[in-house]
């Protein structure tokens, strides 16, 4: 059952002057977490992540690919996003819009910053390197889509397996080791609405929400950010949600753990 | 739960039916749901509204022009008042109303008469296939849950239903229609939501 | 029809390449209302085919010009994950192959919505092909079928899809992506169960007419069991909701 989203955003604003959510979660609460790894087998490596009502698939191939000409000894790692229509009544069909734009960009920066996925050991031959392409498919949106967005590329990066490499021909059907992930990073989303500070927003918060900010972790060390919306934030304000991000960091990495323990 | 009746699966009912179609003499279910013996037809499990002559309403008034306002009832088609010049109070956008189906025109759009304002209140939506239960026969279930909860509620049959009380009132009455929604086919629905709603403002008092 | 050359063995000992025999259908799994926003939708497991099926409305039918007054029209679209393939990575929007599936699909579904039920109305149908492994359109129409009932949406029929094919002199139920690339002949069909109505046929490779009376026995027979499985997935999905 929705609540009718005009009268929603005055519902949703009175309860968050009052310090409350609904559903009585507390401000720098997330919502239920799942993680699934490995979930489609033709991928090389995959992962569905849910928050809240938001689920995101993330899929991993890695194709042979020449290297661009600028970093003839690195691969490639190319992300794109899909906000399926079947994921939301507002989503429409056509080419890629800012917000998956944004989405899609976002999710990449703090891979590549964290260097997630070691570059150079991607290098197959003279001229000839794996392209990694992370492909983020929403399924159902609930608000926050980047948070469920990094759990499921990080996840299937996590997952993911090299396929066989000979004579100038991947061999896609045996894959014998795992792609190396030398750091893992998570992000952790924050709104602002009338001054309240809020983590993870689902659908009915984010509409009526004056700004957000993304913010990336790797162990202590921040990785990427990314505020959104006209509002404005406050130093102080900025610190603190530094602060959670770095303390919710491990929750959400022993998460990513353990999903892609469970897939083997 | 009983058995249920599936698209294309012929349903002992009388032609013209709701949620039936008739071919070659013979009449199918048109959705997933369960037979009414009673009244004849298929209790759909779900399912879009499709609006009937008389029936009762709520929405927002989202646009006024020339005495003509158009009502937001969460659903595709247009729904029109048309008021005379010789209304007194003059309906505003974003007001709250409960207003009864005089017409289906071509092309669906739907004309109300008798429009009433609801003051303050909430409103939320109810899925379509689960408003009867919500309602209940001559009213009893939305009475019960006033009552138990002390708000005023109006559930209109486009699955949109507003309600006024004391925000944790309120709360404890979108908590029984969601148990309603959930539980929409299963008896004793009554009784479990006379229960639901004692424990929890015992709960409350307890607190 | 991929060239004969290098055609692997595709039947050996009177069994198929996975072990089947010529007229059984691979492993079909069917969740019904998988997704919270769609008003309707069901995931589908279909051998190594895996789909997620939506369906939203009626809505206000767009564009505007599309809109007809005495009935509802229905948009359908068919299309395939970038990662579904095990060998490459394609690239995702609509290409030629998925404009054309998403048509027939669409011409199908018209057939058994009852669409004047929705006048001015739009009904939105989404398949999207998760993994790929042979049979995918068929894999996509069976599990929308089910999110069209799962929507509650009047229609006359829950229509199923499965496609029969040949190998050599055999005709074979339900062609796998590896029989379909070197397969003789591939036939998918789409039936509304109730009168056995042929709502989608496609054609391609070489069958003669006795071939053909046998692709459709083998593909009505094992209907009654894709149809029993789209059912059991509404079933099951009413009966845990309402917790019994």
């Amino acid at each position: 059952m929705e609540i009718i989203e005009t009268v929603k955003g005055g519902y949703v604003r009175n309860m968050l002057k009052e310090g409350k959510r609904i559903g009585g979660r507390g401000m720098m609460d997330f919502r239920e977490i799942k993680v699934k790894a490995g979930v489609i087998e033709h991928a090389e490596g995959s992962a569905q992540a849910d928050v809240g009502d938001t689920r995101v698939l993330a899929g991993v191939k890695l194709m042979p690919e020449d290297p661009m000409p600028d970093t003839p000894d690195q691969g490639n790692i190319i992300t794109n996003a899909e906000l399926l229509q079947l994921a939301y009544e507002e989503y429409e069909p056509g080419p890629p819009n800012p917000e998956s734009v944004e989405f899609a960009r976002v999710v990449d920066r703090g891979i590549r910053a964290a260097s997630c996925i070691d570059l150079a050991s991607l290098v197959l031959e003279d001229k000839k390197v794996w392209s990694v392409f992370i492909d983020l498919y929403v399924l159902n949106y609930g608000g926050n889509l980047l948070d469920a967005g990094y759990l499921a590329a990080m996840a299937a990066l996590m997952n993911a397996k090299v396929p066989k490499y000979e004579n100038g021909v991947a061999d896609h059907r045996q894959r014998d080791k795992s792609l190396k992930i030398s750091n893992i990073v998570t992000s952790t989303t924050f709104g602002k609405i009338d001054g309240s500070i809020l983590l993870d927003m689902d659908i009915n918060e984010e509409r009526i929400a004056d700004t957000r900010l993304t913010v990336v972790m790797d162990g202590n060390v921040l990785r990427a950010m990314q505020k959104g919306l006209k509002g404005s934030l406050t130093i102080q304000e900025i610190g603190k949600m530094i602060d959670t991000s770095m303390e919710k960091h491990a929750q959400l990495k022993s998460i990513l753990e353990n999903a892609v323990k469970e897939a083997k | 739960m009983r058995s249920l009746i599936f698209p294309g699966e012929e349903a002992q009912s009388a032609r013209h039916a709701p949620c039936t179609y008739c071919e070659n003499g013979r009449v199918f279910s048109s959705a997933v749901g369960m037979l009414d013996t009673e009244r004849g037809g298929v209790v759909p499990l779900e399912g879009p509204w499709v609006p009937r002559i008389g029936e009762q309403v709520v929405g927002t008034v989202t646009d006024s022009k020339n005495h003509v306002y158009t009502v937001d009832l969460s659903y595709y088609c247009r729904a029109l008042i048309i008021g005379s010049r010789y209304d007194r109070e003059s309906m505003e956008i974003g007001d709250v109303i409960e207003a009864t189906i005089k017409n289906i025109e071509d092309g669906g759009v739907i004309i109300l008469s008798y429009p009433k304002m609801l003051l303050g209140g909430v409103l939320v939506n109810i899925k379509p296939a689960k408003v009867p239960r919500v309602i209940g026969k001559e009213d009893t279930m939305v009475r019960q849950i006033e009552s138990l909860t002390r708000t005023r509620m109006v559930v209109g049959r486009n699955g949109t239903a507003w309600i006024k009380g004391k925000p944790q009132d309120t709360e404890l009455a979108i908590c029984a229609i969601s148990l309603i929604e959930r539980k929409a086919h299963q008896q004793g629905l009554t009784e479990a939501v006379k229960v639901m709603l004692e424990n929890e403002s015992r709960n409350k008092k307890g607190e | 029809m991929g060239s004969s050359l290098n055609k692997p063995e595709l039947i050996k000992d009177g069994k198929r390449l996975d072990g089947r025999a010529f007229d059984e259908l691979r492993p079909l799994k069917i969740e019904a209302g998988v997704l919270k926003n769609a008003d309707g939708s069901a995931y589908l497991e279909w051998g190594n085919n895996k789909v997620l099926a939506a369906v939203y409305g009626p809505r206000e039918a767009m564009p505007k010009h599309m809109t007809d007054p005495t009935k509802g029209i229905v948009k359908c679209r068919y299309s395939m994950a970038p990662f579904s393939g095990i060998d490459d990575h394609g690239r995702s929007g609509p290409n030629r192959r998925s404009t054309e599936i998403s048509k027939v699909a669409k011409e199908a579904f018209e057939n058994v919505i009852l669409l004047n039920d929705y006048p001015s109305g739009m009904i939105e149908i989404f398949m999207e092909i998760l993994q790929s492994d042979g049979g995918t359109r068929a894999a996509g129409i069976t599990a929308a079928s089910v999110a069209l009932a799962n929507a509650g949406i009047h229609m006359k029929d829950m229509m199923y899809a499965v496609s029969a094919g040949r190998i050599d002199e055999h005709i074979v139920l339900d062609v796998n992506m590896i029989e379909d690339n070197y397969s003789d002949a591939d036939m998918p069909m789409v039936i509304a169960p109730r009168n056995n109505d042929v709502l989608l046929l496609q054609m391609d490779g070489g069958l003669d007419k006795g071939q053909f009376d046998q692709a459709v026995k083998m593909v009505l027979e094992a209907g009654k069991k894709i149809h029993e499985v789209q059912k059991r997935a509404l079933e099951d999905y009413y009966n845990m909701r309402e917790g019994k």
